[in-house]
């Protein structure tokens, strides 16, 4: 899966703006949008709101938890803890890059924002790596891991798996003897 | 006795705290739980000096340059002052030392502690100890005698003891307090002061007075006692001249006592009602430091003219003295009250003391008459002086207490009545505070005006939220303008007036299509503008003189006319302009507001004469404009919404509380807008305050009306409450399309078709709970074919009494619903034709025209666009204007019959006629052929006259389909069931058998009886 289609996914995520149009009910296959009301917040898919805010026909309303302090509280968390903890949407990173990126306009203290996102991805990187790591070193056939989001997953998966693949057969050759190895000793 | 109390500040963490001033009285010096000791340089010292004494200080005392302290490490240490060095340990405790107190000169230090016992210590010799044991319980507090011969001390064991202090004995003891085991258990701190100078007297706080005890006898000699003191005093202090004491309480309440005159001379409460723990009087006695126990520190600054005025003003009254003393003590029994005013008048040194009353209310009565009889007493006291001297009297004070006091009592007449309250001020709707630097000007349903007010900037910025209507702006305001008001229009701006410029107006007209997009106009000098509001088309400004102003928004002025009263706020709307003004005075918190709403356009009136505005208890206006749909509405400080109910009467009805949303109690709505449909009250929510902050632009939320019925967690009252909030809601659509204005008629009918629906379910709760007379009280809001069904439901579910009830009242409604045709039919033409006549109604056969010919509500419009065809084949008559209107009675059906029913093509209105009329042409002559019947039938039809022409049309429209209910055309009228247009449909085809003038006369009423008529067409083939 490509990151890129992550971020689509995440594009399906409501958030709120406000619009500076007037304009009916929009009846569209993934649901009815509206009405916008000037200057009164109405939701809308995260595709949407962009386009608006490219158009310059709204501002966004940050999502709740697009907020200094309640970030550096999960930052805390995240790592005090070793398990992952909860985080506030299952797209936090996509949204947190698209809002920024398209929107940061509208959204207060949008660098300590980025850094705060960024500072709880690398955290919750790095345990992902640590605990590849130590499922690998232990040799166990299966693991769980809780409140992995899908880009999170995604960016250890091709790499995870790969190398998974590589040392099964790597170990595959190295059982039924030791001659191969010796054989290249 | 006038001061002022400054605002506190923060001082230590929470706890214990305790202040003092330095011997110079240029610093405050404070402990507190935090264990620190600050020195502050004035209360709005922002770095103050701070000298860490131990986990904890309890107490403090300072003199002579050094400070001492009792700190939670049982040890009462010295510190240099006011560098703040440790100067060694002084005496230790076995348990921490409660208070320490220094002697009048500073030789020795006192200090009593949880270990029952009370230490005295000299300053230079900290072996020299002396030990006083005696209490049972640890010691709350202890204080010199100034004369240094006594020290009283009061402990947790509920007494209060002197002792003499060379002998180390109890001289006596007065079991006064309640009894405790510890300190922090203890009701009071019980802080002993005695008297300084004199050294006469020793107060003793005692629940919530103060009791003097004299020295030598220790004779009770008085009590000093407050009404409004419910609480008990924890501190007390004397004034460094010894005349006055003040007295700090759990519940926050200062007060000072005349100690002479034993009348309170001040009384000031802590501005968050906290305990107050530490007092110390200011060496000038110009001022009184407090602490709480949350560790704020306060002043009361301004003691000093008065406190310290036996002094200054003695050689001023000399020269009046004796006059003075004359009235005091001949003539007071034969005049009083002249006395009281003659004082009053003499010294006017005193009389800005009599001020402050305006704006701190709180004890405002009893201030007033301590104060009249503090300034009498003034006199008195300096004819004693005069005579006796300063000390003299002072050490007369046992004796003297009583006469100035009772001279002062009947001197001046008391008013206790109901207070009144200070008119609220002029603002705009949707503004926030003019004194903010960054605030909101005006926020509304059209856009966003806001001003800045800084060191860099001085500018307004107005942006739109459609920016459709105009892109956002920024102006520079150079005036210095306060006040705006937007609209679709233009932008409206006001400043006060200032010595050398008059207030002036300035409009912002940005929709005008000539290049000139700005006027100005200047009021006239003295004129400030207090309010203003923009209609459509017009801007209005209140003014300081009483006035109301209007101009056109081309900037033309118009009509004037004067206010009943200072102005609150002004909203306009449309055609409409809303005033609110002062009525009168309110008393004891409530607002005496009065309301007038004015109707501009083509029917200037006055909608509503200046009746009271009915606002909450003790609350006064915080916003009043009108709903998107033009009603007026207003909002009071408690939250509570009200809309006008012009189908009431134009009584004013709560629709919404928004404080019921608030979460906290300090939280509160904004109100931005009001919409009637959809039924939204927009609004910004402010944690901990009334309004937003510019910054972060802050976010609408929505807000649901609810009308504040009884019992609306029941179903019943759900329904009940639903129903009324509709109606109510739904009023405007009678106003605008009575006031000209095009309307929503899909709203209209979807609103009584969930009306009807609403009253069809509670009449189904009703007839469930076996409530049939409710049921037919129901029945009677319903309209007729609603009841129709309910006559039915009351049938099905076996209520035949209630089924005949309904059915009679459903008759009593057809007769009364025809009863009203002829009436209205006459009212009708004065009410709309001249609107009509510019309308755009002519011939208008086009095809589409005809479709719309089921929209008889459309031609109701003056302000329609469209070429309104109601008649659309009787076009022909090019009379058709002269026609009177339609007015709506019965509402729709249900049904949506227009499907069914097939339309007319093109026609003209004498074919129909021809064809309806034929059979008549051929009976009176069956032998003419079918050229000539035309012919006849053209002569007949131009007998007739215009309106008959068109009535007769107009029959041929009606329906020939069947009705929506079972019962077939040819069933005889008489059946109850029968629904109103049934019933006029086969009315019509049996009249149309008779001969012709009565048969049109008749059908044009039957058919003023309903628009839902003119839904059914018949098919011209059949």
């Amino acid at each position: 899966m490509d990151p890129s289609e992550v971020e689509f996914l995440a594009e399906k995520e409501v958030v709120k703006i406000i619009p500076n149009f007037s304009l009916d009910k929009i009846y569209l296959i993934g649901g009815d949008l509206g009405p916008f009301n000037p200057g009164l917040p109405v939701d809308v898919p995260v595709w949407l709101a962009l386009n608006l805010k490219q158009r310059q026909k709204c501002r966004i309303v940050p999502p709740e938890w697009m907020d200094v302090e309640k970030l550096e509280e999960i930052r805390e968390l995240e790592r005090k803890e070793d398990t992952f903890t909860p985080v506030p949407s299952p797209y936090y990173m996509e949204l947190t890059k698209l809002l920024l990126n398209h929107a940061s306009d509208n959204i207060p203290k949008a660098d300590e924002i980025r850094t705060l996102v960024k500072d709880i991805w690398d955290t919750r990187i790095a345990k992902l790596r640590l605990s590849a790591d130590s499922f690998i070193s232990q040799q166990e056939a299966h693991a769980k891991l809780d409140n992995l989001t899908l880009m999170e997953i995604n960016t250890t998966r091709s790499f995870l798996l790969d190398t998974l693949n590589c040392m099964y057969k790597l170990r595959s050759n190295l059982q039924p003897g030791s001659k191969y190895i010796s054989d290249v000793v | 006795m006038p001061c002022e109390r400054k605002p506190m500040r923060y001082g230590h963490s929470e706890g214990h705290t305790d202040v003092c001033f330095d011997d110079t009285g240029k610093y405050i010096v404070t402990c507190g739980s935090d264990g620190d000791v600050r020195i502050w340089e004035s209360l709005d010292d922002d770095d103050p000096k701070s000298i860490n004494v131990g986990e904890k200080a309890y107490s403090l005392a300072l003199k002579n340059g050094k400070l001492v302290t009792a700190a939670s490490n049982n040890t009462v240490q010295i510190h240099t002052f006011p560098e703040g060095d440790p100067d060694g340990i002084l005496t230790r405790f076995t348990t921490n030392a409660t208070h320490i107190t220094y002697n009048s000169s500073g030789s020795r230090v006192a200090a009593g502690s949880s270990d029952f016992m009370v230490k005295v210590v000299e300053m230079y010799d900290s072996s020299q100890q002396k030990t006083l044991r005696g209490h049972t319980a640890p010691i709350l507090s202890v204080t010199f005698d100034p004369k240094d011969e006594f020290l009283a001390s009061a402990s947790c064991d509920g007494s209060v003891a002197v002792w003499k202090i060379e002998e180390q004995t109890q001289v006596t003891s007065w079991p006064l307090l309640q009894k405790s085991n510890d300190v922090i258990n203890a009701k009071s701190l019980c802080r002993l002061a005695w008297q300084p100078k004199a050294a006469k007297l020793l107060a003793v706080p005692v629940e919530t007075t103060v009791q003097l005890y004299q020295r030598d006898s220790w004779a009770q000699v008085g009590t000093l006692s407050d009404d409004l003191g419910t609480q008990a005093i924890n501190v007390v202090a004397w004034s460094p001249c010894g005349k006055f004491l003040a007295a700090g309480s759990i519940g926050g309440l200062l007060t000072v006592w005349d100690v002479e005159s034993k009348l309170c001379v001040e009384r000031q409460t802590h501005e968050k009602g906290y305990t107050v723990c530490g007092l110390a009087w200011h060496p000038s006695g110009g001022q009184i430091a407090y602490t709480d126990t949350e560790g704020c520190l306060g002043v009361l600054d301004g003691l000093s003219s008065s406190s310290s005025s036996s002094s200054t003003t003695t050689s001023s009254t000399m020269t009046k003295a004796p006059a003075s003393y004359d009235d005091l003590f001949d003539d007071d029994d034969d005049r009083p009250l002249d006395e009281g005013i003659s004082e009053g008048a003499r010294s006017p040194a005193k009389n800005p003391g009599d001020e402050d009353d305006d704006d701190d209310l709180i004890p405002a009565t009893g201030r007033a008459r301590n104060r009249s009889a503090f300034l009498d007493d003034e006199n008195s006291l300096d004819t004693g002086s005069l005579k006796q001297g300063l000390d003299k009297f002072v050490d007369d004070v046992g004796s003297a207490i009583v006469l100035p006091a009772a001279v002062a009592a009947p001197l001046r007449p008391v008013y206790d009545g109901p207070m009144p309250t200070p008119p609220q001020k002029a603002f705009q709707p949707g503004s926030t505070p003019a004194h903010l630097m960054h605030r909101f000007m005006m926020w509304n349903s059209v856009g966003i005006v806001r001003g800045y007010n800084d060191d860099q900037d001085n500018a307004i910025d107005v942006e739109f939220h459609d920016t459709a209507v105009h892109h956002a702006m920024h102006l520079t305001n150079s005036l210095g303008h306060t006040v705006a008001d937007l609209s679709q229009e233009a932008v409206l701006l006001a400043c006060p007036g200032t010595d050398e410029l008059a207030s002036k107006l300035q409009c912002l007209h940005f929709s005008s299509w000539d290049t000139n997009k700005e006027w100005m106009v200047d009021l006239p000098k003295g004129e400030d503008v207090q309010a203003l509001c923009l209609g459509q088309g017009w801007a209005a400004a209140a003014t300081s003189a009483l006035m109301l102003r209007l101009f056109s928004i081309g900037g033309m002025q118009r009509e004037l006319f004067s206010l009943p009263g200072p102005v609150v706020c002004i909203a306009g709307h449309g055609e409409q302009l809303l005033v609110v003004y002062h009525r009168g005075t309110g008393f004891d918190g409530e607002q005496a507001l009065g309301v007038q709403l004015l109707q501009f356009g083509q029917k200037r009136r006055q909608v509503i004469h200046g009746e009271p505005l009915p606002l909450s208890r003790k609350s006064h206006l915080s916003w009043l404009g009108f709903t998107a749909e033009g009603t007026p509405c207003f909002i009071d400080s408690e939250g509570v919404v009200r809309l006008l109910n012009r189908s009431l009467g134009n009584m004013w009805t709560p629709v919404c509380n928004t404080r019921d949303n608030c979460k906290g109690k300090s939280d509160h709505y904004w109100v931005v807008g009001v919409h009637e449909n959809p039924q939204q009250l927009r609004c910004i929510p402010c944690k901990g305050s009334r309004y937003p902050p510019t910054l972060p632009r802050p976010a609408v939320a929505v807000l649901p009306f609810k009308l504040p019925l009884c019992q609306t967690t029941t179903e019943k009252g759900q329904m009940e409450e639903q129903y009324w909030r509709s109606v109510l809601l739904h009023n405007h659509y009678g106003f605008l399309s009575s006031s000209g204005y095009e309307i929503d008629e899909e709203g209209q009918s979807q609103a009584q078709k969930e009306q009807q629906e609403l009253l069809m379910k509670m009449f189904a709760l009703s007839c469930k709970l076996e409530r049939e007379f409710r049921s037919v009280e129901l029945a009677e809001l319903m309209t007729q074919n609603v009841v129709t069904l309910a006559i039915r439901y009351a049938s099905r579910s076996g209520r035949m009494a209630l089924a005949q009830r309904l059915s009679d009242l459903a008759l009593e409604k057809a007769n009364q619903l025809q009863g009203e045709e002829p009436q209205e039919e006459e009212e009708e033409p004065l009410q709309y034709t001249r609107r009509n006549t510019g309308s755009g109604l002519g011939r208008s056969g086009s095809a589409g025209g005809q479709n719309r010919v089921t929209n008889v509500l459309d031609s109701m419009m003056s302000s329609s666009k469209k070429p309104t065809a109601l008649l659309s084949s009787s076009g022909s008559t090019g009379k058709l204007n002269k026609t009177p209107f339609l007015k709506p009675l019965a509402p729709r059906p249900k049904t949506k019959v227009q499907h069914n029913s097939v339309y007319v093509r093109h026609k003209s209105g004498f074919q129909l006629w021809l064809e309806d009329n034929r059979r008549i042409i051929l009976a009176d002559n069956p032998d003419l052929e079918e050229t000539d019947v035309i012919k006849e039938a053209i002569g007949r039809f131009r007998t007739l006259s215009a309106d008959d022409r068109s009535v007769a049309v107009l029959d041929i429209l009606i329906p020939v389909r069947q009705a929506p209910t079972t019962i077939p055309r040819s069933k005889p009228l008489k059946s109850f069931v029968l629904p109103i247009h049934s019933l006029n449909s086969t009315h019509t085809q049996s009249m149309s058998q008779l001969s012709l003038p009565l048969h049109l006369h008749h059908v044009s009423n039957s058919f003023h009886g309903g628009p839902s008529l003119c839904g059914f067409l018949f098919d011209p083939c059949t």
